[in-house]
């Protein structure tokens, strides 16, 4: 009877500590519980070992491990049919309006990330509210960056993805944020607090800004008349057919292509670089903010 | 045998009540934050980031130390200085990083806790935010966030100080901007005469200030408003009839009606937080006073509450003017501008 209470408290203990608490614990309980076990007869002692054991075995597991697995998302940049490649020696790529261009930054927030499976369900990438979770940085720079790697997706047949291009408006009234929000990666306004979402700038003939450069910084949250726009996006897309079969020991890919000249040349605006060169605010991007979810498409996907 | 279940069972119990965790719990005595009683609620996010006597002494150290600037010159009390309630004592236009200044004056720091929209143009819209401006601008301490974080974390002494205040060997920017607000949120003033006055603590306003503090509430309260002595908004009050060296808040809303509009500041311990308004043009209060009564310049955003039919401006005579100053002198707060707890830390 002891026994079968202490495994019962152990258990209990096991569901509402964290996880360096759980070891300690553990190890206080088998330590509590051999001894009890010792000073009881003979009988209980063979009873209650293998009880218990089946007790540790069952809790000891995450709820997921056994169903689940990683799948990772590439966010792959490119302008037209050409991979996007940045400091070129000259301007390679072409804008709608024919204008000649390179790019020298393409940076972009990820956020909220949803993957909906054949039947249906949905499942959420974890977002910790002080930024240590569920939010990526893509930096065409930084090849690392643009894989984001979900751990731990319940199985299933995955058919479709949602993502924020962003940062949620309750984020900011939260105060100081780490991980990707951090505020030192330099994407965040320190003069009207928000986070810059998507950053692309280059060089163009016929830019009238200093050294001819264009510099597109897309921001704003709430639409209250403090940040007058709100320039969240937020898109889905299907896998056109393909499915990605999230199991163990497995990890598909999803190849998702974000085309420059698609967000150059949309329905919210056809940019030209030869005015509006150089937009730091909310406001003057509102247009250009609404080719945002055109310019992303499934390219394709790895079963793997 | 039951007895000794039992003793197991304490043990368990003691145990899982009493383990606080992974962290080193760090003190609370005489590091509270309190909302004085005659002001509104709080706004700063206590729950992510509550005040301890190590992340607060933390803050102070930072605030003191022109480690955060580019060149170690400029440390945020150089320009903010306790004994003017935080604000410059000297100059108009503070000077940064090379003898840098710019156009608009250093306000006090003071009842941040309170407030959700930072700066003369509330450019900021929350207290852990603020110092990133003071920093990253090249006027001001000229520095990246990055590079700050570099250097304290090379610091044992401040490695050392960020693991006592927050339990982990880790240090960011939002630890430092945690640590800075925390400071500054404990920076409340709410015990001026006025307040010892209001709150029925024994203390007695003279005739004349009694006066004052009825004119200020008929003339002055409605935008000057509440205990915190502002309401927060943002109004063009008539310094100028354009602004194109400073359009003010528009800058920030891009918005037409905004434009010429600056946040009406607190005027508790307006005694010693001269020169006045967002550029610092008038070095006494009389100057101020005079401004409302025969100088509030039109324009299209001027505030509805400074046009009074074809007037313009307040009306109040000369010995009413001396009396709402007189008033004003009321909310300075002796108790805040000489507590230890925010003075220069005494380094050993």
């Amino acid at each position: 009877m002891r026994g079968i209470f202490f495994s019962l408290l152990f258990m209990l203990e096991l569901h509402t500590r964290s996880p360096e608490r759980k070891e300690r614990l553990t190890v206080l309980f088998i330590n509590l519980l051999l001894t009890t076990i010792m000073t009881m007869s003979y009988y209980s002692r063979y009873i209650l070992l293998p009880l218990i054991c089946i007790v540790l075995v069952a809790c000891s597991d995450d709820e997921n491990t056994a169903q689940s697995g990683p799948i990772s998302l590439e966010f792959d940049n490119v302008v037209s049919a050409a991979n996007l490649q940045l400091n070129t020696d000259n301007t390679p790529y072409t804008n709608g309006k024919g204008e000649d261009f390179k790019v020298t930054m393409l940076s972009y927030y990820v956020s909220n990330i949803k993957l909906k499976s054949s039947d249906g369900t949905i499942y959420q990438d974890p977002m910790a509210s002080d930024g240590s979770a569920g939010y990526y940085l893509i930096h065409e720079s930084d090849a690392a960056s643009q894989i984001v790697t979900l751990q731990n997706v319940p199985k299933g047949e995955y058919i479709e993805v949602t993502f924020t291009i962003g940062v949620d408006a309750n984020q900011l009234n939260q105060g100081a944020q780490t991980g990707a929000l951090d505020p030192v990666s330099g994407f965040f306004w320190s003069w009207n607090s928000g986070y810059i979402f998507m950053a692309l700038e280059g060089v163009s003939p016929v830019s009238t800004e200093d050294d001819h450069v264009f510099q597109y910084h897309i921001g704003g949250y709430k639409d209250d008349g403090a940040n007058q726009v709100d320039n969240i996006k937020t898109i889905t897309l299907s896998f056109n057919g393909d499915t990605a079969p999230v199991r163990p020991e497995h990890e598909p890919e999803v190849h998702l292509l974000f085309d420059v000249n698609k967000f150059l040349n949309g329905p919210g605006e056809q940019v030209t670089f030869s005015t509006n060169a150089s937009r730091h605010s909310p406001k003057p991007c509102a247009d250009l903010a609404n080719n945002i979810s055109d310019a992303f498409v499934v390219d394709h996907v790895h079963a793997n | 045998m039951t007895s000794k279940a039992v003793l197991l069972l304490l043990i368990i119990a003691c145990c899982a009540l009493g383990c606080d965790g992974d962290r080193v719990s760090p003190s609370q005595g005489g590091y509270m934050f309190r909302a004085p009683a005659n002001f509104p609620e709080a706004t700063y996010t206590f729950n992510n980031n509550p005040i301890t006597q190590e992340g607060f002494e933390l803050g102070r150290f930072l605030f003191y130390d022109p480690i955060l600037s580019s060149d170690s010159t400029v440390a945020c009390a150089n320009c903010h200085q306790q004994s003017k309630s935080f604000a410059d004592p000297v100059h108009r236009f503070s000077k940064g990083v090379n003898d840098a200044s710019g156009i608009r004056n250093a306000p006090a720091i003071q009842n941040m806790a309170f407030q959700e929209q930072f700066f003369w143009d509330g450019g900021v819209n929350h207290l852990d935010f603020v110092p990133i401006n003071a920093i990253t601008n090249e006027l001001e301490l000229h520095e990246t966030l990055a590079n700050v974080v570099n250097k304290l974390a090379r610091n044992e002494s401040y490695a050392t100080r960020f693991q006592k205040a927050f339990g982990t060997p880790e240090l960011n920017s939002q630890k430092m901007l945690f640590a800075l607000s925390q400071f500054m949120a404990m920076m409340v003033s709410a015990n001026a005469r006025y307040d010892h006055y209001v709150r029925g603590e024994g203390e007695s306003l003279t005739p004349e200030e009694l006066v004052g503090m009825k004119l200020f509430q008929q003339k002055c309260a409605s935008c000057h408003a509440t205990d915190l002595f502002t309401d927060g908004t943002f109004r063009n009050n008539g310094l100028d009839t354009d602004f194109e060296k400073d359009e003010g808040r528009s800058r920030v809303t891009e918005r037409e009606g905004d434009r010429g509009k600056f946040k009406v500041p607190s005027l508790r311990n307006a005694e010693l937080t001269a020169p006045y308004m967002h550029d610092g043009r008038f070095n006494t209060l009389e100057k101020v006073l005079d401004h409302y009564r025969n100088a509030v310049a039109d324009s299209e955003t001027l505030d509805p509450l400074l046009r009074q039919g074809s007037a313009m401006g307040i009306v109040m005579s000369e010995e009413e003017k001396t009396q709402i100053i007189a008033f004003i002198k009321t909310l300075t707060d002796r108790e805040f501008i000489t507590d230890k707890r925010f003075s220069a830390p005494v380094v050993k």
